[in-house]
């Protein structure tokens, strides 16, 4: 580790970093070498997008020392680091849409480049260094999102960088994408540029990188050339224990029909009639935008419906509203948590809370102390992280915010609960707890409804599954017994199936 | 800017002191400290200058002028505390204002007082009420909508309160019916108190108790804090509209009472500028145009704040245009600090 000699371009060395009731980095020590890529892994909330910002000076950090490219990095701002040659490729880029790809590449250096002409041509000589041709005038708005990806290291080289860092780069990249990826991480990496390759995805970790580093509540757990490291063996140090499976063993309670929807139809939606049993996870697979979301929000009462039957227990309830649906005993937990989901600077109790007020409501008055047993309670049975339940639960890490949310609707014990991607963005060991929440909830007999864009979530966790395709329900098939292949053939609307 | 953003929480604890850094922890303490308590401190320096250059500041007179002054302000910010709490904002009580005043006054000759006093209440709840099935039934959702909706719904109450009044403006001295109840309301006293004093005490007392106690002041946080997750978590939000804007609606007309029986006179604009006042009082106590956080507490300080402010220019001369324009920078000063710390 300590081997500090010319081929290290970046070395930070008992690094610390506090926020309020919460210790980000404690002393955290690596080097990275010339011309690797060094891989970063670690749970939501272990500490890497710290470590990065106080790298690109978005944050100032508490002791430590960093050195880059043999000079001490003291005060600097993310303008200074990526003039010094420290790049940052954030996960949600940041190009400007209305400009074109060269003026991106040179923003605010134009008179540098002398002139729009010398902008093009100097953009266009890097994109061909990496073998890119995008034109340099294309509008960034038009471009994929991969070619966007392109731009961004293209600015990075234009000044020159010899640290590029790269924040979960893949997570919206095609199989095809990701392949061009690779092919420039390794040109970059033979000319003599190092990479910090930060990402969830451990296939394109072993793949990709040279050096892995895995990073868990703040410190550095270890470093290591990967060939040393296997593929348990780096999940069981993110998580600080061995998870043998993925996913636990789908819970196997399905009793009598619960839930019955029929007819349901909306300006996406057609004719959607299914059921859901007792103790049923029912998956719903299709693609982004097929209509899931839509059929969930639908039943939930989110959206406008043009006529449709719910039956719960075989007697018809109607839904016009959330509340509604509340009463009638459903739960959901929507997609995006943090918009739809959480009131983000709101207290962790008060998040929990918010669906159970008639649990604490006397005539209109808050019983404080009922408030927060409710709170005390759900934190103590999911194992919320939290310093306090009165912490604004934006603090917290994405894993533990999601139990927040699936705490505020157990605590009302719904009949069904609806998840739309409950584990969108959180870390392994989170999603096991979830899944195993979903378990615990289908055997006492409540009802799952799954939306998931990972496809080996639903089909582990599923008794059933629907394929939605442009708004219809084209097959219903068990993913125990039907292929992978079988079930996406359907969800792309290629062939009818019936289970 | 990470500092501020960790201090924004519903009741957040102060940051506790942890590790090796305590030192550094505590003059951030500080930091916090002053930025919370910054309108307190404003008002203690704007009293204390104004005390030494002008002593004329200090005298009985003025300081009961300024407890006079205070009271009308002071109802209709209470009320637009809630609005912009519940993420909302209401431009209309300027017009409401104006309506309440001259119905209220021309109907103590022909109703008698207590009912020309319930006329005007319930006229305050109407608007309120009006301004609140407006933005439902448009479905308006943000700020800026009910921003454009409320400012027209004001432009309507005011010519309403024109054609009324024939722009007329009308006095209690022209008036043989009793309207003792209103003179009390103006100018009468209760021990050491001026009776519109002890209006707003209570007024305060039952708003603080309605904002920290009650389930609906919880729903009203939430439903500023972030609409859609409330709806999704079953809060009716549709009813804290309504009850934002009646709240509002109804301590505009207290506000608009009490005013014109202190000046003993109602004009059809009597109520010019109370919509600009209201909102800088509420925002520069530091309630947050962006919803979820405030509270009637910090609204009292921040009318404080604005009408001593006013005092004191007066005092020491300051012509109106100036002040105006002070008063504009200082919104302006509030709304960038407001901005900087959600950033």
């Amino acid at each position: 580790m300590d081997a500090v000699g010319s081929d290290v371009i970046l070395s930070i060395k008992d690094v610390s970093k506090s926020f309020p009731g919460v210790r980000a980095l404690d002393n955290v020590s690596v080097d990275v070498r010339r011309g690797t890529v060094h891989g970063l892994v670690g749970e939501n909330g272990a500490g890497k997008s710290t470590l990065m910002k106080i790298l690109s000076g978005v944050y100032e950090r508490d002791a430590g020392t960093v050195t880059f490219d043999g000079q001490s990095v003291e005060h600097t701002t993310p303008h200074q680091s990526m003039q010094s040659g420290l790049a940052i490729i954030y996960q949600e880029l940041n190009l400007v849409n209305k400009m074109s790809v060269g003026e991106n590449i040179f923003l605010g250096r134009f008179r540098e480049m002398k002139g729009m002409r010398g902008t093009h041509a100097k953009a266009r000589e890097i994109l061909d260094s990496i073998g890119c041709d995008i034109p340099t005038t294309k509008l960034v708005s038009e471009l994929s999102v991969s070619q966007k990806q392109m731009v961004e290291i293209a600015k990075a080289l234009s000044f020159k960088s010899k640290l590029i860092i790269m924040d979960e780069p893949s997570s919206s990249l095609t199989g095809e994408e990701l392949i061009e990826l690779a092919k420039i991480i390794q040109q970059l990496k033979g000319q003599g540029i190092s990479i910090i390759y930060i990402s969830h995805k451990l296939a394109e970790v072993f793949d990709f990188c040279d050096v892995i580093s895995v990073m868990r509540d703040g410190h550095i757990i270890d470093t290591k050339p990967t060939g040393d490291f296997t593929r348990n063996e780096l999940i069981a140090m993110m998580v600080g224990r061995t998870i043998e499976n993925e996913y636990p063993p789908r819970p196997q309670c399905v009793g009598a029909p619960l839930l019955e929807v029929k007819h349901l139809n909306t300006r996406k939606l057609h004719d959607i009639s299914f059921t859901l049993h007792y103790g049923e996870i029912l998956g719903l697979v299709g693609l982004v935008g097929a209509g899931r979301t839509e059929i969930v929000r639908a039943l939930f009462g989110a959206d406008k419906v043009r006529g449709h039957e719910v039956w719960i227990d075989g007697k018809k309830v109607k839904i016009r509203k959330p509340r509604d649906a509340k009463e009638a005993g459903l739960g959901f937990i929507p997609e995006d948590r943090k918009l739809q989901g959480l009131v983000l600077p709101f207290s962790v109790e008060c998040n929990i809370t918010m669906a159970a007020f008639r649990k604490f409501s006397w005539f209109g008055l808050i019983r404080k102390s009922i408030e927060k047993g409710i709170a005390a309670r759900q934190v103590a049975a999911l194992n919320v992280k939290t310093p306090s339940t009165r912490v604004p639960v934006r603090n917290l890490s994405g894993g533990n915010q999601q139990k927040c949310i699936v705490g505020r609707w157990l605590e009302l014990s719904p009949r069904v609960l609806i998840m739309d991607e409950p584990t969108r963005g959180i870390d392994v060991g989170a999603k096991y707890e979830i899944y195993m929440l979903m378990k615990q909830i289908a055997e006492r007999g409540g009802a799952i409804i799954l939306i998931s864009s990972e496809l080996p979530e639903v089909l582990s966790m599923s008794n059933r599954v629907l394929t939605i395709f442009e708004g219809r329900i084209m097959g219903e098939l068990l993913p125990e017994t039907a292929s992978a292949d079988e079930i996406m053939s359907s969800a792309l609307g290629m062939a009818q199936v019936t289970a | 800017m990470i500092k501020a953003e960790m201090n924004t929480g519903l009741g957040a604890p102060a940051s506790k002191a942890i590790g090796p850094d305590a030192p550094r922890r505590s003059l951030q303490g500080v930091v916090t400290f002053l930025k919370e308590y910054l309108v307190l401190i404003m008002i203690a320096l704007l009293v204390g200058i104004t005390a030494v250059v002008e002593p004329k500041f200090m005298d009985a007179a003025n300081l009961i002028n300024i407890e006079r002054q205070l009271g009308p302000l002071m109802m209709v910010s209470l009320g637009m505390t809630f609005v912009i709490i519940g993420g909302f904002i209401d431009l209309s009580v300027t017009g409401t204002v104006n309506l309440v005043a001259v119905v209220t006054i021309s109907l103590i000759q022909p109703l008698g007082q207590v009912s020309a006093l319930f006329v005007g209440l319930g006229l305050g709840i109407v608007c309120g009420g009006l301004n609140a099935v407006l933005i439902l039934s448009s479905g308006a959702v943000t700020q800026a909508e009910a921003l454009f909706l409320t400012f027209g719904m004001s432009t309507v109450y005011s010519a309403l309160a024109l054609l009324y009044s024939h722009g007329s403006t009308m006095h209690f001295w022209d008036m043989s019916a009793s309207k003792t109840l209103f003179e009390t309301i103006g100018s009468g006293k209760l021990g050491p108190f001026s009776v519109s004093f002890v209006i707003f005490l209570v007024c305060l007392a039952l708003l603080w108790a309605f904002q920290e106690k009650t389930v609906e002041g919880r729903f009203i946080r939430l439903t500023g804090g972030n609409k859609t997750a409330a709806r999704l978590a079953g809060v009716n939000i549709a009813r804290s509209i309504v009850v934002i804007y009646i709240l509002c609606g109804f301590m505009t007309a207290v506000g608009s009472i009490v005013l014109f029986s202190r000046i003993t006179t109602a004009a059809p604009t009597i109520g010019l500028g109370f919509e600009t006042n209201a909102i800088l009082a509420v925002v520069v106590g530091g309630t947050t145009l962006l919803g979820g956080k405030g509270s009637v507490l910090r609204t009292v300080m921040g009318v404080l704040l604005v009408t001593l402010m006013s005092n004191c220019l007066d005092l020491i001369n300051v012509s109106t245009y100036l002040q105006v324009a002070v008063k504009g920078a200082i919104l302006v000063l509030a709304i960038w600090l407001d901005n900087r710390k959600q950033a």
